[in-house]
């Protein structure tokens, strides 16, 4: 080995990564050659110096990363498969106790497809209950709405799938829809109405796997007057930390004055270790006090 | 449990078994995202881009290749997407990065210790800056070999898998990352 061949070995040497024949020829040229022996010296120190400047992930940042990621994972595995759209609700009316369950059903709106007909598979019949009323009879009067199930294929930005996918962003009773609709939302140009949405889904959502995504979706429009309206309002009045932090961190994209107050409000009141580290961060990175005073 | 079963069990949707997967490898994963994008916002955001990629798409992984292997390829994938967008970003002005996280401001204890020797700070402080300007001259995926081999301990041959390379190109990249640095620090050291 030469002096060039074990200069390029010097860092393979220290990884590990040569093999043993390479490695034994590496020892026996420096135990020769009191030049490289200086310079391998020199790379060692170098790696130490590498090693030093590591940068670990603070310990509950993992914890925060887990929960948030199951947040999102829940609303997503939560999305229905196509054909339970269809025909997830009908085994229920086959139950013996289907007529009960049909009234019950009723109360919440809630919606199930007559059985399948195999004449018509790709048309079947959604019904939905409007009305029940207990007759003198002991008998029960229901009042069903039957529609048409249509199919609707076209471009995400095409208008008519755009309504039609907002509307289910806001108006689905399924969280796994309502996230889906607007992950496909998200990926089309910025617009008013999706800002919109994405706005009434930060604050309205129920589920807080669709308000997290909803403040994803919202980052491109981080700095935004109405925008940041919203993310102080999520920061102070959303009971979900990990929603609490994501607001934090979308705020500090642009520091203003106005929020080392809203920081300060919430550092005296919040109740999740993180969330309070996060805000004590946030108000050093402004050079703002912690406390008031 | 054994993986394989685990993987299987995820891929028809056992949420319980995703999780065991994902528990079994994010230290890792958190730590190169870490250490590469050196902030605990973007490092999040690539934590939640990797896994939910990976969910979506476990119903891919036909067990041709170590999954581990299959997982970096994904993780290392979101990261340099990351990387390069912000050598984007670095070029407007108005971005400034937050480099000290709160909890490194919080231990006090270097402080002191800087403190107690002012040249030796200066010194490291420099130290610093200079690895710094030398890790950034590096390309997205010399930087990623470096920090798979350097700071993670991955073999050459499995960081050429994970990055879709053979193991001599794996070896070239590092080479020349490391070579940058013997240029930009060999006479600090
Ligand atoms: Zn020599």
């Amino acid at each position: 080995m030469n002096c060039e061949s074990a200069t390029r070995s010097f860092s393979l040497f220290l990884y590990g990564e040569l093999s043993i024949e390479e490695e034994q020829s590496f020892q026996d040229h420096l135990e020769g050659c009191a030049g490289c022996r200086k310079a391998f010296e020199a790379e060692k120190a170098i790696h130490q110096a590498l090693d030093a400047r590591e940068k670990l992930p603070p310990a509950p940042l993992l914890a925060r990363c887990r929960r948030d990621l199951k947040l999102r994972l829940d609303v997503t595995a939560a999305r229905p498969a196509p054909w339970r759209a269809w025909f997830g609700w009908w085994p229920a009316l086959v139950r013996p106790a289907g007529a009960l369950a049909l009234v019950a059903v009723g109360f919440f709106a809630a919606r199930w497809t007559s059985a399948p007909r195999p004449d018509n598979t790709l048309d079947p019949m959604v019904s939905r209950v409007r009305y029940v009323q207990p007759e003198s009879s002991g008998k029960v009067r229901v009042v069903i709405e039957d529609t048409r199930q249509r199919f609707l294929t076209g471009d995400p930005g095409d208008e008519q799938i755009h309504r039609l996918l907002l509307a289910a962003t806001r108006e689905s009773s399924d969280a796994g829809l309502r996230a889906e609709s607007m992950d496909i939302l998200s990926a089309q140009p910025a617009s008013n109405e999706l800002r919109g949405t994405l706005l009434y889904a930060l604050e309205h959502d129920p589920n807080p796997g669709v308000r997290l995504k909803a403040l994803d979706a919202l980052k491109p429009y981080a700095s935004a007057p109405d925008v940041r309206g919203a993310l102080a309002k999520a920061l102070l009045a959303d009971d979900n930390p990990g929603i609490r932090t994501q607001a934090i961190d979308l705020l500090m994209q642009k520091k203003e004055e106005a929020m080392v107050g809203l920081l300060q409000e919430l550092v005296q009141k919040e109740s999740d270790s993180y969330v309070g580290l996060r805000c004590q961060k946030a108000l050093r990175e402004m050079d703002a006090s912690v406390g008031t005073f | 449990m054994e993986e394989a079963v685990l993987i299987r069990a995820a891929q028809k949707g056992d949420p319980d078994a995703f999780e065991q997967l994902v528990h079994a490898y994010d230290r890792g994963v958190l730590r190169v995202a870490m250490n590469l994008l050196r902030s605990t916002e973007d490092a999040y955001d690539a934590y939640q881009e990797t896994f939910l990629r990976v969910f979506k798409s476990l119903h891919l992984f036909r067990f041709d290749c170590n999954f581990q292997t299959w997982l970096y390829r994904v993780a290392t994938n979101v990261c340099l997407d990351h990387l390069r967008k912000r050598k984007v970003r670095r070029e407007e002005p108005a971005v400034v990065e937050t480099e000290e996280g709160q909890w490194n401001r919080m231990d006090n204890l270097p402080e002191d210790r800087a403190q107690a020797d002012p040249q030796r700070n200066l010194l490291n402080r420099q130290l610093g800056e200079r690895i710094e300007a030398v890790l950034q001259g590096l390309t997205a995926k010399e930087r990623m070999v470096f920090e798979l081999r350097h700071y993670q301990g991955f073999r050459l041959r499995a960081i050429g898998e994970a990055l879709g390379a053979s193991e001599e190109a794996a070896k070239t990249c590092l080479f020349r990352a490391t070579q940058k640095m013997r240029a930009a620090l060999g006479d600090f050291v």
